[in-house]
């Protein structure tokens, strides 16, 4: 039986920045439809900074207003921009030398067309209908000398001191042979694992030895019982965050593949209320369904996971093991 | 430390001692765009090729130190598996730089210059294919001026080649001519990736545009790899090879972050770098991290390399770059040309962050036999 | 090569708070920073070289913070260097700045460790974003209840060592947790968060920095003509083994157990219990103090928790262990390895203030991570070793 050699996960998570004083002014004055730089010595710094970049030194509050319109010092044509760019459709990025300014804005060009672009060019921004204190409240910069402002007036400078940013990575991750071999047999209900020739550990889902450093090829496979010994385990009370789904507390147990092998980490323990869980008990792989079996938690990082394939353990109703022998045993 | 030789001394004079260190071996698995083989695995085929070629143990080794980056591999504490690489039982003495294998081999050095262990093995590796860089690389930068702006490091690259290009520091000929020569010499270098593109400069210059003023020729490619080299003190060095590629000098530096504040034509870090390393005199090998072609411009005029220097005869980070290896890369590349191909002296380059934003000279020696 | 003596002459931290809403990365990283510098009575430009320690970089989502934060810590035109070894990276942070000097590379040194943990989330971050982590409780609660198996301490051990480090944070300005009526009965009645580890035996999540500025001896001597003792440097050591083999014993890591006896033969400890005078040992679950204690043989094995149980690592205890609060009073988690290194500075110069253990002369600090396999430690001394 095959499986696909390789999984694909997002990672996706929102932040909330803290501002401090000088940033946080910055994107105050965004919302105001204002642009202000800092004055380091000489030199007025755009967008400001706490500190003089060049030495550390912290720099006086002293803002300057800039712009809005400036001198492009440098760009190149996105023609096809991806997700994480911010216009959807053909733009320049920018260095904009905004007038007043020392020190050059990196930024986006809604121009059209490429060669409508040139180093030298006057820009002006764009700005955003409803500013929410961002660097792109300045939705991009346009052609020209004057901005592009929405109707009306802009308010007073909105207090900004925090700011959102969402991340999103999708990562395809390649099994190594090792893996895939581990997956396939996973997935035919057999756990398998490769015996070190040299040290006569079993490892599962690694195809080395994490004690001599030594490959451990599909010549050194050994099928390893889907029974075991809880060894140790913990009761979580979950705490929400982004993506949490468990709501009530949960146990994880660490289980000695019998023969005293290999540990397989995290897993859950069935049919017994989490507060009977015992070290020493004994228990057997519940499998899942053929049908619903899936590699897609098997990654090349990490120590070689059942997830996707094992449900859980559940007791055989067998005298316990004695515990202190399995307790150290837990990942 | 080595007695420094000044220009037009002659080499013979270098008088090795206890203190020096060298590097005695090298091992990279060739770039590819998707390495099958674990992050851990790659480490562990490294480490045994490099320590194999002088015959030495993992239990030899009295320090190691990888480099590596979660957001490149695409996991959290993603390094730690990389540790079984290295047979950490009983345990061993190591460290971890979220940083290219590069910086690992600084802090290795700096480790053995304390004189109590006489043997280090510094290590890089990444999979970047497991990405999309483009992605990926804007999480680099400032995260509240840049990040939210997804400035891709192809697209800043081409800022800082358009900036070169139009103060009359090069020509997208050059440009060209970099990428035909890199590709040409990757040809020959079963490491490198890029082996079989175009290789003639008009036929480049005619293709179009991937960011104005780069074309594809200009970019490196996506790359999953790792490098070993293998460090040793004084007089086990040459005990251990022939004729050990001696450190000289190594040093690295920082700059100003934000690409917009600073000069883009210029790498005052590198330079600062190299002249802390002991200059660039006398160089005959240059191996630059050069990711883009008109960095390499950059850092060939900021080091002032003479005209014969020769740069990255392995065909450099334009044609592999397997992101926090590429670093390292470049310099068991460089320690090659002394280990196995007799050059005398050699500097190897690594970069990291926005446009050169951070730099890393090692000047590498080779005794006259 | 002798090494050169290494002196700790300026030590700086930041308020560790839940958020620290009032700063930005920068503004905390550098709050710690201007405070070890100005201890120092130096300037950025007396700085040779910065580096810089964290957790993982997805916990604030920017990757390699370090190149960003370049300037926040006058790092133009310096060598900036990042260190990452899980939990232990304040502690490696710390010592890989001091080998800058100790191999005679630099003379003066930056070493700053930090997290923001508001701007995200760890427990999200440990999880890698899905759901049902356990977190690091969750990790550790297992090897907990087999010390406690094994060694037979009574239950009440992890509810005082919860109360000892909260009593000692009520005497240091920055630790986070500040809860003056902590009691046995209020972390007994506390919830069960990773059974058997209840919520006031585990660490907070915090904001914060930690910095220290490090020189050779003729820094360190220059300091002390100038009135302000410095803190010597008399071992570091860093150690890893495998996170997970058939062998392991978590409890005792053999690890933490090698990475102790090379601190204590470079600074001429045979007889830690008796030659060391305080130690900051990273605990951020109650029941680590008593396995430190057995895992750096202070204690023999099955003894660390009577040594608990004696109040002898109370405050005002022969041998007083977190006199800052430790990590269960605030853990900015990439900081708190350097937050041990410092205390254990601070203490030895006898500059810690409230907190300031009597006659402190000799301290140890360490710092663990991952699944209890990375270590780092050193030993610091009043007198120049």
């Amino acid at each position: 039986m095959t499986v696909s050699t390789q999984t694909v996960s997002t990672i996706q998570f929102p932040y909330k920045r803290t501002l401090g004083p000088v940033m946080g002014r910055f994107f105050s004055e965004l919302t105001a439809r204002r642009i202000v730089g800092i004055r380091s010595g000489e030199r007025v710094i755009v967008p400001p900074m706490e500190y003089d970049p060049e030495t550390g030194n912290e720099l006086a509050r002293d803002f300057v207003e800039v712009g809005p319109a400036g001198t492009v010092r440098s760009w190149t044509w996105v023609a096809e921009p991806i997700a994480s760019h911010p216009l959807d459709r053909p733009f320049a990025f920018v260095l904009i030398r905004l007038d007043g300014a020392d020190t050059d804005l990196v930024h986006v060009l809604d121009a059209g067309a490429e060669d409508a672009v040139h180093t030298g060019m006057r820009v002006a921004p764009r700005w955003r209908d409803e500013p929410v204190g961002r660097i792109d409240d300045i939705v991009c910069f346009v052609p020209g000398e004057r901005a592009e402002t929405p109707e009306g007036e802009p308010g007073e400078a909105q207090e900004v001191t925090t700011m959102e940013y969402f991340s999103t990575i999708t990562y395809t991750d390649v099994l190594s042979p090792t893996l895939v071999r581990y997956a396939s047999n996973l997935r035919a209900g057999k756990l398998t694992g490769q015996r070190c020739p040299q040290c006569n550990r079993v490892f599962l889902g690694r195809g080395y030895c994490s004690v001599d450093a030594i490959r451990l090829g599909p010549e050194l496979d050994e099928d390893l019982p889907d029974r075991g010994v809880v060894s140790n385990y913990t009761i979580v009370t979950p705490t929400p965050y982004p993506g949490q789904k468990e709501t009530e507390p949960f146990a994880r147990a660490s289980v000695v593949l019998e023969g005293d092998e290999m540990v397989i980490a995290q897993q859950q323990i069935l049919d017994l209320p989490v507060s009977e869980i015992r070290v020493g008990m004994r228990v057997r792989a519940e499998w899942m369904p053929e049908a619903e079996r899936d590699a897609a938690e098997i990654t090349s990082k990490g120590w070689g996971t059942v997830a996707g394939f094992i449900r859980g353990w559940r007791p055989t109703g067998e005298p316990d093991e004695p515990a202190e022998q399995y307790m150290n045993r837990v990942f | 430390m080595t007695t420094r030789q000044k220009a037009g001394e002659t080499r013979e004079t270098a008088v090795r001692q206890d203190s020096d260190i060298a590097i005695v071996a090298t091992a990279q698995l060739p770039a590819v765009r998707r390495q099958e083989l674990t992050e851990t695995e790659m480490l562990l085929m490294v480490v045994d090729e490099a320590l194999g070629k002088v015959d030495l143990k993992r239990s030899d080794i009295g320090f190691s130190c990888q480099g590596s980056c979660d957001y490149i591999s695409g996991g959290t504490f993603s390094f730690v598996p990389n540790l079984d690489a290295m047979g950490a039982w009983p345990p061993i003495h190591e460290s971890h730089v979220e940083m290219d294998g590069a910086w690992a081999m600084y802090e290795a050095w700096v480790r053995l210059r304390h004189g109590d262990i006489d043997i280090a093995v510094a290590m890089g590796s990444g999979k970047s294919s497991t990405g999309d860089p483009a992605a990926i690389y804007p999480l680099e930068l400032d995260p509240y001026y840049l990040a939210p702006l997804g400035l891709d490091p192809v697209s800043l690259a081409a800022l800082q080649a358009r900036q070169l290009i139009e103060s009359g520091k090069s020509t997208e000929r050059e440009l060209a001519e970099i990428a035909a020569r890199s590709r040409r010499d990757a040809a020959g270098n079963p490491n490198q990736q890029v082996r079989t593109a175009e290789q003639d400069v008009d036929k480049l210059l005619a293709e179009g545009y991937l960011r104005n003023p780069l074309r594809r020729s200009d970019l490196p490619p996506i790359s999953d790899g790792a490098c070993a080299v293998v460090l040793v003190r004084g007089p086990r060095a040459a005990e251990l090879t022939e004729r050990p590629a001696w450190i000289t000098g190594i040093d690295h530096r920082s700059e100003v972050h934000n690409p917009a504040l600073r000069d883009l034509t210029d790498s005052a870090s590198t330079r600062l770098a190299a002249t802390r390393a002991g200059g660039v005199a006398g160089v005959e090998v240059a191996e630059l991290m050069a990711p883009f072609t008109a960095q390499e411009v950059i850092l060939r005029q900021s080091l002032g390399l003479a005209d014969d220097v020769l740069i990255n005869p392995s065909g450099g980070a334009l044609t592999g770059n397997p992101l926090m290896a590429t670093g390292l890369v470049r310099i068991a590349d460089a320690a090659e040309a002394i280990l196995a191909d007799g050059r005398s002296r050699t500097l190897g380059h690594a970069t990291s962050g926005p446009a050169l934003q951070q730099n890393l000279v090692c000047v590498l020696e080779g005794d006259n036999r | 090569m002798t090494h050169e003596r290494v002196a700790v002459v300026g030590i700086g931290q930041t308020k560790h708070k839940k958020r620290r809403d009032d700063l930005s990365i920068a503004g905390l990283v550098r709050e710690a920073a201007q405070r070890a510098l100005d201890d120092a009575r130096m300037t950025w430009s007396d700085i040779d070289a910065v580096v810089i320690g964290k957790a993982p970089d997805i916990f604030e989502g920017v990757m390699k913070p370090e190149l960003y934060l370049s300037d926040a810590l006058g790092g133009a035109g310096k060598p900036v260097f990042r260190v990452h070894t899980a939990g232990s990276v304040g502690g490696s942070t710390a010592i890989v700045a001091s080998h800058l000097i100790s191999s005679r590379v630099h003379r003066r040194v930056l070493a700053v460790a930090w997290e923001k943990q508001s701007e995200g989330n760890a427990q999200f971050g440990l999880g890698g974003g899905k759901s049902g982590s356990i977190g690091a409780g969750g990790a550790f609660a297992p090897w907990i209840r087999a010390y406690i198996r094994k060694s037979g301490a009574p239950e009440h051990i992890g509810w005082q060592v919860a109360v000892k480090d909260r009593q000692n944070a009520l005497r240091n300005e920055y630790a986070h947790l500040q809860l003056k009526d902590i009691s046995i009965d209020k972390v007994r009645e506390s919830p069960m968060m990773w059974d058997p580890l209840h919520f006031l035996e585990s660490c907070p999540s915090s904001d914060g920095a930690g910095a220290i500025v490090l020189t050779d001896e003729a820094g360190g001597d220059a300091a002390a003509a100038d009135g302000r003792a410095p803190a010597w440097v008399l071992g570091t050591s860093m150690r890893s083994e495998p996170s997970s083999f058939n062998g392991r014993d978590p409890i005792r890591p053999q690890a933490g157990v090698d990475c102790a006896w090379d601190v204590y033969r470079q600074a001429g400890i045979t007889d830690p219990r008796r030659q060391i005078d305080v130690a900051e040992l990273y605990v951020p679950f109650s029941w680590y103090e008593p396995m430190w204690l057995e895992g750096h043989d202070i204690a023999p094995v099955g003894e660390g928790w009577k040594m608990v149980d004696r109040g002898e690592t109370a405050f005002d205890g022969d041998f007083p262990v977190n006199p800052s609060g430790g990590v269960l009073s605030s853990n900015p988690i990439g900081a708190s390895g350097m937050l041990r290194f410092l205390e254990a500075a601070l203490q030895v110069r006898g500059t810690a203030g409230e907190h300031q253990v009597d006659g402190a002369k000799v301290a140890l600090a360490q710092a663990y991570g991952a699944a209890a396999q990375y270590f780092a430690m050193w030993a610091v001394g009043t007198d120049k070793p």
